[in-house]
């Protein structure tokens, strides 16, 4: 087949070839100005590791912010965790040297607000994968990053506590 | 490498012995509560010597006995004291999380997020509020 189609084939092939690997390893490898093309954009920059906890940080915040709102006999018992999810997501914000979002996402959904045990069902659920995901970027979290990831971490737990 | 492993197991020591002139002052459920901090703490300094004894470092014993930082006297000064103690050896655990790595991080992280729970546990019982820290174990 290459022969029959001669030589200005099997080169063309082999450009688009060698440019499907240059693509790769723009990609994969971060090179900026290797592309093929001058006006493609740079790769985004990785995010910081502790990104989705910051992420999961607001999430858990707004949850218990919307729970107090809908029942209000919690709302003495949320509102500390919720600050605390905000303080957390403050100061990962400042450790990452990330800017949190102003505006917040849609609040979530709490449920039955008559279903008091299902809005803190939900609430546990919420914690306790939050407080898993913690517990992991601990553990993988370089030294000086680590006692702050284990103090989130620990607070998520002492939340299930309060939860209980 | 091993020394803020020391710290953590001279801050159980420190707790078991507290745990005494506490449990002492605790009637019921609160008695029970703190019989089983005492088994746990007990647990942990297990572990940590069995894990420095391991590594061949340095393996604090108890000392013959220890200074309250305040009397206790009631079960007011009891819960106050328990509180405190579940801090203190909290922060001593979180301090050692930089110089550990894999296993032994999980196991130091399990140190520092029991304090935390029991010191919650603790505030709970003696209705202080709010019953939690956002940063526990962080120095104030």
């Amino acid at each position: 087949m290459n022969q029959q189609n001669g030589a200005p084939g099997r080169s063309r092939r082999e450009v688009v070839r060698a440019a499907a690997l240059l693509a790769l390893v723009g990609t994969a490898g971060g090179l900026p100005g290797c592309g093929l093309f001058e006006d493609e954009p740079d790769p985004p920059p990785a995010p910081d590791p502790l990104a989705p906890l910051i992420t999961g940080a607001l999430d858990l915040a707004a949850r218990y912010e919307a729970a107090a709102a809908a029942v209000p006999e919690l709302a003495e018992r949320l509102r500390p965790i919720a600050e605390a999810h905000r303080a957390h997501a403050a100061e990962l914000a400042r450790v990452t040297g990330t800017t949190l979002p102003t505006a917040t996402a849609a609040p979530p959904v709490v449920g039955d607000a008559q279903d008091r045990s299902g809005v803190l069902r939900g609430l546990r659920e919420a914690e306790r994968a939050g407080r898993n995901t913690a517990r992991q970027a601990c553990v993988e979290a370089p030294p000086e990053r680590s006692a702050l990831v284990g103090s989130i971490a620990a607070a998520r737990a002492t939340h299930l506590e309060v939860l209980s | 490498m091993s020394s803020e492993l020391a710290a953590a197991l001279a801050a159980e020591h420190a707790a078991i012995y507290a745990y005494g002139p506490i449990g002492v002052r605790l009637k019921g459920k609160a008695a029970e509560q703190a019989r089983e901090a005492e088994a746990a703490h007990r647990g942990r300094r297990d572990s940590l010597i069995l894990l420095l004894s391991q590594k061949g470092g340095e393996v604090p014993s108890a000392a013959a006995g220890y200074e309250l930082p305040f009397p206790v006297t009631d079960e007011a000064s009891a819960l106050r004291l328990a509180i405190e103690i579940e801090e203190r050896t909290a922060a001593v655990w979180r301090a050692a999380l930089p110089a550990t790595e894999g296993a032994e991080r999980t196991s130091v992280l399990d140190g520092l997020t029991d304090a935390a729970v029991r010191a919650t546990r603790w505030r709970r019982r003696a209705g202080i509020t709010p019953v939690i820290v956002p940063f526990p174990g962080r120095p104030a």
